[in-house]
């Protein structure tokens, strides 16, 4: 698809000629490595690409704003792009120009041992920073099922989920500092340092979570690191409601214990999740028929306290809840697998083998869990009317030591035209107008990208003339990553 | 500028009722075109997950995405909807991958079909690399990738296939012979036809065509019973896209040594507790499967065996395969060094391995590192081990 503000020639050879001379072979209009950045996860039609007109992988902060200050001062887009994993558009250049490949920014800065910080240049990906981080003896807990493909910069401009987020939270609270290149080239340090809170000024950390590349390049960050823990155990519950499995899970919290991690899933979503069991035992799992819902939950740390965390969550979900443990261990390993580890059989990875005819698309809602029944039966009502099939439904809770649903309502998306790829997008937006109506949120960890451009104004009113404002002042010029979050003035 | 080298659609994919029989592992059992691969092209492109692309040994030293499976998919999507026109460095981007095969044992795609499928399109539009084209003329005209190659023939009772490789190292390949002789084998070694897999690797489907015929009827008398093989190469070659009983002679050889009777016959003490990592063949282990054989008569050799962090399936590429040796030999060099680099950064200073291609290759990295890191990396076959711990025991 030709870019929507393609460059004039004259322009973009200029650019180019200076972007040669400053990365050289690290700068490229080869069209097959254009098209190679022209698409992410996100449900679009089969068919449809968006080419940047030059790709860059800078390796410094330095480099990276030298190419913003020569896009500002030509006008050109930019778009940064990670792991290109994400579910959103928001790596994917809608108007062309300049693509940021932020993966050669791949040097760990500083590894603080005394105090449990890593300062690193933000192209790494999360697996491969927790590799490094093992050798010390210690882990990043903010861990996407993207982890092998996306980065610390891709969790920080996405706000992605993450598999601890009820004992961690999501990137926010592990990150304390950054450093961005904004829209006019300038490099800022934001945050504070390697302190874990401030009430200093005001908090432009926070901005630049989930900001897409809007409001610039994040380039390096600093992150709280944790010990590994000794142990980690996993069970799974199955439970009488969706409601049963979210009160279990506040009941568990407030009994005192430190859930690692805690998901639940309604029957349809089990089965996407436990495709390796299928491939090795030839046949769907057992799960009781009462069953409503599947709860997942882990305990991490010493031996002790984990064996008396297994034992008090037994005795709460059974026997206030009447949930039964999952006996048959290869369920549970085959989730576990699935969702944290990310190790599937060889040659049988279940991403794309999950997704031959159809693919995987998500409305991801952040909703108060008292409504959780009514959310799920709407879900199935608004899928059922715009034509798509139910993948299922997973919560997952993403604030620390609370239930705080973060929800995946997932559907097989026909991608095969334009028509059948734009009924997904009415399923998108009949359940984000569900979202605000329900008193929640339209994005709990995929963003807005394109998908919701337009919807915004429903969820933000008034307030969304600061974030524009916030955006002018940042980007001037609106060159960075053009045509996500919201649309222009 | 911003149109150059690509044309407008034309076409709707179809990415329904397409669905292909996606292999455990290996090679492709049938010839396929890029169109006829177009529905996992397809899931790819609805995917995107990327699982393929931070350990690609091609990637991690180029940089682009182009240069992953992942980005190939889309290439390849451009060049199904003619979006995308061939060109000589979109070649020469092609040429860069050795084929390894990580990339298909991190998806449930045909990966490597897909490559080699995307070089033939090249070829076929006009755009192949002058060094791989030498070689497959060389097949054409002269039987073999390497020229002419010395035939070597020995009466006996069990077929050993060596293939053009063995036949052009005399050194090694009577090693090989004299580790199975020793150990009870009659080899029968006839004369061969080269299994031609080059040519499929690097484009030239017609050519492994010519080839498949021209070793079925030199190999005739031997295609109904299992055919021992030295090269992991050709023996995945002759297995998936023959359909021959083809299996490399470690894996008869670990077979054997199990007995104890057997293993007797090994001077234990030769090699016992010295420390050394086990690569595997791309070919020999995640494609074929032969991992533990190697390993356990590494044991029996009484070996101390660290580990890579890349092993077993998902073992990282020596840079020797696929073409990219004759295509890129500096990048083929650097995906070698950085093998040797995990190796030594497992605080050994030997690689063992098992491969004709494997082992020269990395001993040239390990060379070319030594300066680098201070250190002489020693990369040595097993066969050789093999032999000498039974010359040993025999003189003793």
């Amino acid at each position: 698809m030709p870019s929507k503000e393609a460059l004039p020639p004259a322009t973009l050879a200029a650019v180019y000629d200076e972007l040669k001379a400053l990365l050289g072979e690290r700068a490229t209009t080869e069209p097959f490595h254009r098209l190679a950045y022209s698409r992410d996860w996100s449900p679009r039609p089969a068919t449809e690409d968006h080419l940047p007109q030059i790709v860059v992988i800078p390796h410094t902060t330095d480099e990276v704003a030298a190419i913003v200050r020569l896009a500002y001062a030509h006008s050109v887009p930019v778009t940064p792009f990670a792991g290109g994993t994400g579910m959103g558009g928001g790596c994917i250049p809608l108007h062309g120009g300049i693509l940021v490949d932020t993966k050669g920014l791949q040097q760990i800065l500083e590894l603080d041992q005394d105090n449990l910080t890593v300062t690193t240049q933000t192209g790494i990906t999360i697996h491969k920073l927790n590799e490094e981080l093992a050798k010390h003896g210690l882990w990043f807990p903010h861990q996407p099922e993207s982890k092998r493909a996306s980065t610390v910069g891709a969790a920080i401009g996405c706000d992605n989920d993450s598999t601890f987020g009820i004992r961690y939270g999501k990137i926010l609270e592990v990150l304390s500092n950054l450093v961005v290149v904004t829209g006019t080239g300038e490099v800022l340090r934001v945050g504070w340092r390697k302190a874990s809170v401030s009430s200093t000024g005001y908090k432009l950390l926070p901005l630049f979570v989930g900001s897409e590349g809007t409001l610039g390049v994040v380039t390096e960050a600093t992150l709280r690191i944790y010990a590994i823990p000794a142990t980690r155990e996993v069970r799974g519950y199955v439970c009488r409601s969706l409601a049963d499995g979210l009160a279990a899970t506040e009941r568990l919290l407030n009994a005192g214990l430190a859930i690692d991690s805690a998901h639940l899933n309604c029957r349809a979503r089990l089965h996407f999740y436990t495709h390796t069991y299928r491939q090795q035992h030839g046949h769907e799992p057992d799960v009781p028929a009462w069953a409503e819902a599947v709860l997942f939950v882990s305990f991490a740390g010493d031996q002790d306290v984990v064996q008396f965390s297994l034992a008090k969550a037994q005795a709460i979900l059974s026997g206030e809840y009447h949930a039964e443990e999952i006996k048959e261990r290869e369920i549970v390993d085959s989730w576990w697998a699935s969702k944290h580890l990310v190790e599937f059989i060889p040659f049988k990875q279940k991403w794309p083998d999950s997704q031959r005819q159809k693919k995987f698309g998500a409305a991801d809602l952040g909703l108060p869990f008292g409504r959780i029944e009514e959310a799920y039966h709407r879900f199935l009502d608004i899928a059922a009317r715009w034509e798509q099939d139910v993948l299922g439904m997973t919560v997952y809770n993403e604030s620390p030591n609370k239930v705080s649903p973060s929800i995946s309502f997932a559907v097989f998306v026909d991608d095969t035209t334009p028509e059948s790829a734009a009924k997904f997008h009415g399923y998108l937006r009949e359940m984000s107008t569900m979202a605000v109506e329900m008193e929640g949120t339209m994005s709990s960890y995929i963003g807005d990208g394109d998908r919701l451009v337009g919807l915004n104004a429903l969820e933000h009113g008034p307030s969304l003339a600061y974030m524009r404002r916030i955006k002018a002042m940042f980007d001037p010029k609106g060159i960075m990553n053009p045509g996500k979050k919201f649309a222009p003035d | 500028m911003e149109d150059e080298g690509r044309r407008t659609k034309d076409q709707r994919p179809q990415t329904k009722d397409q669905g292909l029989k996606t292999q455990d592992h290996g090679l492709r059992t049938q010839d396929h075109g890029l169109r006829d691969l177009a529905a996992d092209i397809y899931t790819c492109n609805r995917t995107r997950c990327g699982f393929c692309r931070e350990e690609c040994p091609v990637y991690r030293l180029e940089g682009y995405e182009t240069y992953s499976c992942r980005g190939k998919m889309l290439v390849a999507r451009g060049l199904l909807e003619g979006t995308l026109q061939p060109s000589q460095a979109l070649a020469d981007a092609l040429a860069a991958c050795a084929l390894c095969g990580y990339c298909q044992a991190r998806c449930a795609l045909q990966n490597v079909a897909i490559i080699e499928a995307l070089r033939a399109e090249l070829a076929a539009a006009g755009y192949a690399i002058p060094a791989t084209q030498a070689s497959v003329e060389s097949l054409r005209t002269q039987g073999s990738i390497y020229g002419q190659v010395p035939e070597v023939t020995r009466q006996g009772t069990t077929p050993l296939y060596l293939g053009c490789l063995y036949r052009t190292k005399p050194q090694e390949l009577n090693t090989a012979l004299s580790v199975l002789e020793r150990l009870g084998f009659d080899p029968l070694i006839a004369p061969e036809a080269c299994c031609g897999y080059l040519a499929e690797a690097t484009g030239f489907p017609a050519d492994f065509a010519l080839a498949q015929a021209r070793f079925r009827e030199v190999y005739e008398p031997y295609l109904e019973q299992e055919i021992l093989t030295l090269c992991p190469t050709c023996t995945i070659t002759l297995r998936d896209r023959y359909g021959l009983r083809a299996k490399h002679a470690l894996v008869a050889v670990a077979e054997r040594l199990a007995d104890p009777a057997v293993a007797a016959k090994l001077d234990r003490n030769l090699l016992a507790g010295r420390r050394a990592t086990y690569h595997d063949p791309c070919h020999l282990g995640r494609m074929l499967g032969v991992m533990e054989e190697p390993r356990a008569v590494l044991r029996v050799l009484g070996i101390e065996l660290v580990e890579m962090p890349q092993n077993r399936y998902f073992s990282a590429c020596c840079g020797g395969g696929g073409g990219l040796t004759q295509a890129h030999p500096k990048l083929s060099v650097e995906i070698g060094k950085n093998r040797v680099r995990e190796a030594y950064a497992t605080g050994v200073e030997t690689i063992i391995t098992a491969c004709p291609t494997c082992q020269p290759t990395l001993l040239k990295a390990a060379s070319r590192l030594a300066n680098e890191i201070d250190t002489f990396v020693d990369v040595l076959d097993l066969w050789e081990l093999l032999r000498q711990a039974l010359e040993v025991s025999s003189q003793s």
